[in-house]
């Protein structure tokens, strides 16, 4: 579970990015983020990754309390979590097998679980046949179900996604999404920031609006603009 | 930390020092430069101490009396003598003595010193004192000169005092010399791995979301400036090995009156000491250049 209390952020430059955010997303949810340009979003994921702290109120994660979080546990926290970037974020020597092994070593999983579980994964996002390609051999959306499978790979509870479509064409994006929910379906907790009105509006999931720093509105359905 | 595998780390390593060949020639020649250097000093000093070791004993001081002194005045000085710290051993040489000395000393002209027996001996009553500290001679000798009834202080200082500054002043030379190539070697081993560090940075953004520790994101590093420091030490006691037997060669067989010691009785201590000091200095380098340039 995630639950935020009159969460404030203001930036060391006194931008104040987020002001008083109260929100809270249960285990398994599917989650929306939407919101204009500079709204937050991608501060509140920040957040939520503990890469930045809040300047005040409260931060739970699961049984996480991210604002008392001494910097030695962080790398344990995060382990909690699965991260998707806009700009993929891959290890461009490593290929498709070893990016996705590679998050599982990092974590001191043996090498003979790494072995088996890297290949089912990457059957999951339909990408079995392409284990040996390196990163600039796929396509803008292969290359993100491969970061979907490296942030799946440690089966983490909570999968964030920061505009995971957007540097997508349209078709590979739907495609993206359905991953996205399918995960979600098997029972993790997804938040996807999101530019794409469309997508939103298909999908039919849980959608915050965030403006300002603030949460405006938070309903199930499409985009309200 | 268990759980992981020690050869992921040594060879991610060696990859970075591969990558970054340059820089890693660059510092691995510069701290084997500086371990050269400072072994050759310090076989130097060690050298030096073999065969200055047994002048230290020359440390004496003559003492001459007032000649109107009365034999109690001359017991009093005595004492006196005792009681001063850093005298270490008191010999009286009376008048006689010192003339029977000369005599002996001058035996050809033995007849001569007929004329100056008894009260006409010229020369006076004396003390040698030998000190223990020769740092502290001259105090010694100004405090003595300072004594009534004494009239003359001769301090014989010359030999043992130089040799000694000699060996303190080396010392010295050595201590900053050995500081200041810490300093450098240090400072390239720090830029070294600023350079890897940085062409890897976005690498360990991503490894730091996916929840790596910082011990494993920064083991490789320290790893690097360790092996860095190994190849130096490795290379510097080659260097050394024939730098010193080539010296070694030609004192032995021509400069016979000096004493050193030979390469096979000290190559322990000096690949100990490189492969030792290399490492050390290799692993702090890169941990100072990580706390700097790795803000986990
Ligand atoms: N590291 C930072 N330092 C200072 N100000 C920042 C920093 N990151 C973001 N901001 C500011 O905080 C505000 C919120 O930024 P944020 O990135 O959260 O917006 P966003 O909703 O993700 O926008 P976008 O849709 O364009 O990605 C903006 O005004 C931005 O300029
Ligand atoms: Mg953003």
């Amino acid at each position: 579970m995630i639950e935020l209390q009159n969460v404030k952020k203001v930036y060391p430059n006194k931008t104040a990015a987020l002001n008083g955010v109260t929100l809270r997303i249960d285990d398994g949810e599917f989650v929306f983020v939407v919101g204009h340009s500079g709204a937050g979003k991608t501060t509140l994921m920040r957040l939520l990754l503990r890469e930045e702290k809040p300047t005040s109120g409260k931060l739970i994660i699961n049984d996480f309390d991210l604002t008392k979080m001494p910097n030695y546990k962080v790398a344990h926290y995060r382990r909690q979590l699965g991260v998707v970037f806009q700009d993929f974020r891959l290890f461009p020597n490593k290929t498709v097998y070893e990016n996705v092994a590679f998050a599982m070593h990092v974590v001191g999983t043996p090498a003979s679980k790494i072995r088996k579980r890297v290949p089912a994964i990457l059957n999951t996002v339909g990408l079995g046949d392409k284990l040996n390609r390196y990163p600039n051999e796929l396509s803008g959306g292969e290359q993100q179900r491969v970061a979907l499978a490296r942030a799946l790979a440690n089966n983490p509870k909570i999968i964030i996604a920061d505009e995971p479509t957007g540097n997508i064409d349209p078709e590979m994006s739907i495609e993206i999404m359905n991953l996205l929910l399918k995960i979600n379906r098997l029972g993790k907790t997804v938040i996807v920031v999101t530019h794409e009105k469309s997508l939103v509006d298909y999908y039919q999931q849980r959608v915050v609006t965030i403006e300002h720093g603030k949460v405006t509105e938070d309903k199930v359905g499409g985009m309200f603009e | 930390m268990s759980r992981y595998n020690p050869f992921y780390f040594i060879g991610q390593a060696f990859k970075s020092l591969w990558r970054n060949s340059v820089m890693t020639i660059a510092s691995i020649l510069i701290l084997a430069s500086c371990l050269v250097v400072l072994g050759s000093f310090a076989l130097l000093v060690a050298d030096l101490n073999l065969n200055l070791g047994e002048l230290g004993l020359m440390n004496e001081i003559a003492i001459y009396l007032d000649p109107e002194l009365d034999d109690a005045q001359v017991e009093e000085i005595g004492k006196t003598l005792e009681s001063m710290s850093n005298v270490d051993t008191i010999t009286f040489i009376s008048k006689e003595e010192g003339l029977e000395e000369m005599r002996q000393d001058y035996a050809e002209y033995s007849d001569l010193f007929v004329i100056a027996e008894g009260e006409a001996n010229p020369l006076p009553d004396m003390f040698y004192i030998t000190y223990a500290d020769v740092t502290k001679a001259t105090t010694l000798e100004y405090q003595l000169s300072e004594i009534e009834g004494i009239s003359k202080v001769i301090l014989r200082l010359d030999l043992a005092m130089q040799i000694e500054s000699f060996k303190s002043g080396m010392t010295l030379v050595f201590t900053w010399f050995l500081a200041l190539l810490f300093v450098v070697s240090i400072f390239v081993i720090i830029n070294t791995i600023k350079i890897a560090v940085h062409s890897r940075r976005n690498e360990i953004n991503v490894m730091r979301y996916i929840g790596a520790t910082r011990t494993f994101i920064v083991t490789p590093f320290i790893l690097e400036g360790a092996l860095i420091g190994l190849f130096s030490g490795t290379i510097a006691y080659l260097v050394e090995w024939y730098l010193y037997t080539y010296i070694e060669q030609i004192v032995v067989s021509e400069i016979r009156m000096i004493e050193v010691y030979l390469f096979s009785e000290v190559w322990q201590y000096v690949l100990a000491g490189f492969l030792l000091i290399g490492t050390l200095t290799g692993a702090i380098g890169s941990s100072i250049s990580l706390r700097r340039n790795l803000n986990a």
